[in-house]
């Protein structure tokens, strides 16, 4: 993994190929020369906060992989899950009674716009469309996160551990997306989930055509939207071409040649063709999700996921078979012609393809959303045991918690309570489908990042400090 | 073939005037008051007794209700229902009006056919207030009351509240609250003056206030109509209750994030509010004080508290902000006296948003606590008469979920 994203954001890593595995290794093991002396530019700069040997004792669990646990314990230190059994006993922990109280993985938001639209959100820092072309793949979505948005604190406050942030919609490729730990920190570098993969925005259907149309461009319609893509695409895979042709090269017959010029944009979509980087596809209508699909055969990439996808019920099945998530409202529609089939049980029906073989996830793209995914989880679960099928609260909890981490790239790290993962955890003041639940404390690699009924464990942003009135905080506890 | 479970397919739209008895339900009867189980008997329209073992050779039809909860049906104070279909296509919305200002009136356009009403009533909303939609004008036109029975004979009540909004625009808020106060003396002067002299005025052609206009806004400085203003930094809610003041204005304020700020003089002002307990995000610099505990503090301090949603479509989803309120300290009773009786008594619905004896049947029994999100409607009526509760979304779910080998296009 770690070599993977080593080599996703650099113009050489497209010799990173399958079927060519010594090149390869001969590039690891120079990059990893340079990589001693330095930190590669963006990459995560992630340390947890500082944690004690942690025990949870009592706890009834949601797993997040389907499995409930009732009045266990949980042991972790140094950042990781350690134990999971009943009556743990062990000494100089720091130690949570939680009375049976629920335990479940932090909550991971696989569509977040935090950071790049952050509050207030006014002109001078909306900054997650650079709608002034329908193809910038070359923008990075962390380029704009301001670090002091007072929603990732809100976000922290309803369970939320981790989230990964997209560009906004407005183009056909939007740019580059990536995930953070909800830690409050003053660099981007230091929020930036270790060892995850870049994503790339993708957008069909009436936003980018709307943008583009209303200015005289393409795409006005829906096959311009698709000719913008596939231009694109065969674009990328010249560029990749071009690269390989060099790099294939002896290293005396490299130094007679310049290298082929790097391209920012480019770089981003033969990162994806690689596989280095994850297709993240907002995406409404059925039939337009089959052509993404179909283009995605053209090209050979794999979507990760299809967001928004208020017609995914209508191609379930095909969805499983690609291994594409639905990453879904509960309950959102009518804003736009392309989101008016909702049906509630549009999760369940995901979930549930081919045997339960889908792949469903609850997101938010909202920053009230965002706080209270459990809530739109429980609206979801109910209306697939309406619809007749037979899911626990404990398989609907993978819909906000490993779901989410395999569609970001990050489940070998969270998204579940398992031996070895990180100790991403919260602790519910009741069942976490409940609309009264609060979480109470939250963990973050082991630390705890918040704590409801600490004030000195709640963190205050820049922003929140002294605003209203210069002795006091934005929200007074 | 998945089971969909139409539970309310027992309605029969064309049998009228029948008499229902709901047995055993424990209602939650929208006052306030503490839940008590009993039957309730309704005939026609209207609910007739409501006492426990109420004989059922009283009654036509009987709904069971034991182990389940009884409330009023819910009232959005504030939606978008019969007059917006799909937001971002503007030949479905009739939100906005380009030649009237404060004399706009929504209620022609209601569409009984909207697919808005089988939705939100089939989530336990049975009327709605619905509204002008965001503009920039300071008076954006007046909202009317619907029952969602989908009937082509309309039941509600036109022009029932005025609309404004105080705050951030583009030029300075403090022009915008000048030309409140200016534009409803203008129209005061319609006690004494004529019409004609009055549209004469300067400030009447600048804007190009037309008669409905003068008319609607007189209506409000004479206190024949509620004005709901939009409002949040703190500041400019005193300037609203300033207004207030001037006028004798019947107002209802709403969204009110810095509420919690002044707390003391809305609570002295006797004003209802509408908030969306679920925004705590500081969307501008006029909601700095933007906070979840907003319901609970302005509940606490006995302000009349009532919701609204920001999710285009799903009014219903008041539900799930007063149960966010609640679990940030509201009281439960008055979470759900916000979404039936308080409506009811603000807008002046009369015979509406409590079951009580004499009130119309608008009435809902739900699975469990309706505040719950995994709660849902068994039946809802609506002046006693059982509604159907199937919706556009249930269609769609039969369809994609059968197993047929057909094309779905020959499902249905």
């Amino acid at each position: 993994m770690k070599k993977r994203i080593l080599l996703s954001a650099i113009t050489v890593c497209f010799l990173n190929s399958c079927a060519e595995p010594e090149l390869e290794s001969n590039l690891d093991s120079e990059l990893s020369d340079k990589k001693e002396q330095n930190r590669k530019p963006f990459a995560s700069n992630y340390s947890a906060m500082s944690s004690n040997l942690t025990l949870i004792k009592d706890a009834n669990i949601y797993d997040g992989i389907g499995n409930v646990y009732l009045n266990y314990d949980v042991l972790f230190d140094e950042g990781n899950i350690i134990n999971i059994d009943k009556d743990i006993e062990v000494e100089n922990a720091t130690t949570y009674h939680s009375d049976n109280k629920w335990l479940t993985p932090g909550i991971i938001d696989i569509h977040s716009h935090m950071g790049v639209y952050p509050a207030p959100g006014v002109r001078t820092s909306s900054d997650g469309n650079e709608a002034t072309d329908p193809i910038t793949a070359e923008v990075w979505a962390e380029h704009s996160v301001w670090t002091q948005d007072p929603q990732f604190t809100l976000a922290l406050k309803g369970g939320v551990t981790a989230f990964h942030v997209l560009p906004g919609s407005a183009n056909l490729m939007g740019g580059r997306g990536a995930t953070f730990k909800n830690v409050p920190r003053n660099t981007i570098h230091d929020m930036k989930f270790p060892n995850a993969p870049h994503s790339l925005k993708m957008a069909c259907g009436e936003n980018p055509k709307r943008v583009y149309g209303n200015r005289g461009q393409a795409p006005s319609t829906r096959m311009g939207n698709m000719a913008g893509f596939r231009k694109a695409w065969i674009r990328a895979e010249n560029y990749k071409k071009l690269q390989a042709e060099y790099y294939e090269k002896s290293p005396s017959a490299r130094e007679l040649l310049d290298p082929p010029m790097r391209d920012l944009q480019l770089d981003t979509l033969a990162g994806v063709l690689d596989g280095n980087i994850l297709v993240q596809n907002h995406c409404y209508r059925a039939d337009e999700m089959a052509m993404m699909i179909e283009m995605s055969h053209e090209f050979n990439y794999q979507i990760t996921a299809f967001h928004h996808a208020v017609e995914a019920y209508k191609i379930a099945d095909l969805l499983a078979d690609e291994g594409i998530c639905g990453a879904l409202w509960a309950d959102w529609w009518g804003f736009k012609h392309e989101a008016y089939d909702m049906v509630p049980a549009n999760i369940a029906i995901v979930d549930q393809a081919r045997g339960g073989t889908g792949c469903a996830i609850v997101h938010s793209d909202d920053e009230v959303g965002i706080q209270h995914l459990n809530q739109e989880a429980a609206k979801a679960l109910i209306a697939g045991i309406r619809a007749g099928y037979d899911i626990s609260k404990a398989r609907a909890m993978r819909w906000i918690t490993s779901n989410p981490a395999i569609a970001a790239g990050i489940f070998d790290q969270t998204g579940s309570i398992e031996v070895g993962k990180d100790a991403d955890l919260v602790i519910w003041s009741g069942d976490p489908f409940s609309v009264y639940s609060i979480a109470e404390k939250v963990f973050i690699d082991g630390a705890l990042a918040y704590d409801y009924f600490k004030d000195s464990s709640q963190p205050v942003t820049d922003f929140d400090l002294g605003i209203l009135n210069p002795t006091s905080e934005r929200i007074v506890q | 073939m998945k089971k969909i479970i139409f539970l309310a397919l027992i309605s029969v739209s064309f049998i009228q005037a029948e008499s229902i008895l709901i047995t055993s339900g424990t209602i939650l009867d929208g006052s306030g008051k503490n839940p008590f189980k009993a039957d309730i008997l309704i005939d026609g329209a209207r609910i007739i007794e409501i006492s426990s073992g109420i004989n059922e050779s009283r009654a036509d039809r009987l709904i069971d209700a034991s182990d389940k909860i009884v409330t009023p049906g819910l009232i959005s104070p504030i939606s978008n229902i019969g007059v917006v279909e799909i937001n971002a296509l503007d030949v479905t919305t009739d939100d906005e009006s380009s030649i009237y200002g404060p004399g706009f009136s929504i209620f022609y356009a209601f569409n009984p056919n909207s697919t808005l009403i089988p939705w939100n009533k089939s989530n336990g909303v049975t009327s709605a207030i619905s509204t002008p939609g965001y503009s920039n004008e300071i008076f954006k036109g007046m909202g009317s009351y619907f029952l969602l029975d989908g009937k082509y004979d309309i039941t509600g009540l036109q022009d029932i509240a005025m609309y404004a909004r105080i705050g951030n625009v583009q030029g300075s808020r403090s022009e915008n609250i000048q030309l409140m106060e200016s534009m409803l003396l203008l129209a005061q002067k319609l006690n004494s003056d004529n019409i004609s002299e009055l549209l004469d005025d300067n400030l009447a052609s600048s804007f190009g206030l037309l008669e409905q206009d003068i008319i609607a806004l007189n209506k409000v400085a004479m206190r024949e109509l509620p004005i709901v203003i939009e409002v949040n930094r703190a500041a400019d809610i005193l300037q609203a209750l300033r207004l207030k003041k001037i006028f004798n204005l019947d107002m209802i304020l709403m969204s009110v994030e810095e509420a919690p700020l002044i707390i003391q003089q809305i609570k002295d002002s006797g004003v209802p509010v509408i908030i969306d307990p679920m925004d705590n995000i500081p969307n501008s610099f006029d909601e700095l004080a933007s906070d979840i505990k907003l319901g609970g503090i302005l509940d606490k301090n006995g302000i009349k508290v009532m919701f609204s949603t920001q999710r285009s479509h799903n009014y219903h989803l008041m539900r799930q902000g007063a149960g966010n309120a609640v679990a940030h300290g509201m009281s439960y009773k008055n979470a759900i006296r916000g979404m039936t009786l308080t409506v009811a008594e603000t807008f002046k619905l009369k015979d509406r948003g409590q079951i009580k004896k004499g009130n119309y049947a608008d009435i809902v029994i739900w699975t469990e606590d309706p505040l719950e999100q995994m709660s849902y409607p068994l039946s809802v009526l609506i002046n006693g008469e059982i509604q159907d509760l199937t919706t556009r979304s249930d269609r769609l779910t039969e369809r994609y979920t059968d197993t047929n080998d057909l094309p779905k296009a020959y499902i249905h």
